[in-house]
């Protein structure tokens, strides 16, 4: 078993690299939070896939899996709610997409842009509340003077405020920083949802079907 | 004359539909679409798996109970049925104009 850490914002990068990997003889078998973990096997001739979907009922689940089985893709990795759906090519000559047509292809971008949006929505009643409730200031960001609690503080001067100054910014900095990470959290999710969502309208009118 | 809200069908779920008239799960589905259309029309799996689920959603097939516990067996319903009908007549009311106005 091999542990490798990667994160990838493009699922067709992801795709490529884990074939690239299994090529090279490291079969994905389990995807963490923090990365990959691979079996060592044989070098493989083969594609990986994929796709982007929650399911909530077993049954659901079972049937997807058989229906990409029946069609020569073996599901490898993810779960019911972990949404990535990994699928190794069973067959040599068989289909090397798991998508024919754009609109399909470009839906999964939708799905996963669609996860980053309700992930930030549900950050943002939480960080609301923290501002009114005032665990949340957000004028200190734009006056970080404002997490020094020390009375006088920046009255004192010489070795006396060094002393002041140094004792307290590290309490400081844990203060500013632990309530920024919600703000930076939600950011990060709209970011991500922004980015699938301009890589489903790219997929989805890179190439105009018909007419 | 109004014209239905879900005309004009796309080409896979037309095959699909059709395909449809008589139980099967997805991917004897995918065969049959594929034979049905002389070919041209072949579906890779998780474009049919969203195809179905937005015709479940419409309300143009539904499962059936069967033995096989592992894969979902569907059928077209009255709804499904009626909408391939109203398609077919625009595609034929296509053709027939299309004679007569003498391009072949």
């Amino acid at each position: 078993m091999v542990k490798k850490r990667r994160f990838f914002l493009d699922l067709e990068n992801e795709e490529k690299w884990l074939t690239e990997m299994a090529k090279q003889g490291l079969s994905l078998s389990r995807k963490t939070v923090f990365g990959y973990e691979l079996w060592q096997i044989p070098p493989q001739d083969t594609v990986i896939r994929i796709d982007y979907r929650h399911f909530h009922c077993p049954a659901d689940f079972e049937d997807y899996r058989m229906l990409f089985k029946d069609s020569g893709w073996e599901h490898i990795a993810g779960n019911k709610p972990s949404g990535t759906q990994y699928f190794k090519r069973t067959d040599k000559e068989g289909e090397t997409q798991i998508f024919s047509d754009t609109a399909s292809k470009a839906a999964r971008h939708r799905r996963l842009s669609n996860l980053w949006l309700s992930l930030a929505l549900a950050h943002l009643p939480l960080l609301i509340s923290l501002i009114y409730s005032g665990a949340v200031d957000p004028l200190a960001f734009l006056k970080p003077r404002l997490l020094y609690y020390t009375p006088g503080l920046w009255d004192m001067t010489g070795g006396s405020f060094l002393d002041a100054f140094l004792f307290e910014t590290p309490f400081a900095i844990m203060g500013g920083v632990s309530w920024t990470l919600f703000p930076v959290l939600v950011c990060l999710c709209i970011g991500c949802a922004a980015r699938s969502e301009m890589q489903y309208r790219k997929v989805k009118h890179g190439r105009k079907g018909g007419f | 004359m109004k014209r239905d809200k879900n005309l004009p069908l796309t080409e896979t779920a037309y095959y699909i539909l059709l395909a449809l008239l008589k139980p099967a799960h997805g991917y004897l589905i995918m065969q049959k679409v594929e034979e049905l259309s002389d070919g041209q029309v072949r579906m890779a799996a998780g474009t049919l798996y969203g195809a179905l689920e937005a015709l479940l959603r419409r309300n143009f097939v539904k499962p059936v109970q069967t033995d096989d516990s592992r894969r979902k067996v569907y059928v077209i319903t009255d709804e499904g049925k009626r909408v391939l009908c109203l398609d077919c007549q625009r595609m034929s009311h296509m053709i027939h104009v299309t004679s007569r106005e003498g391009l072949w």
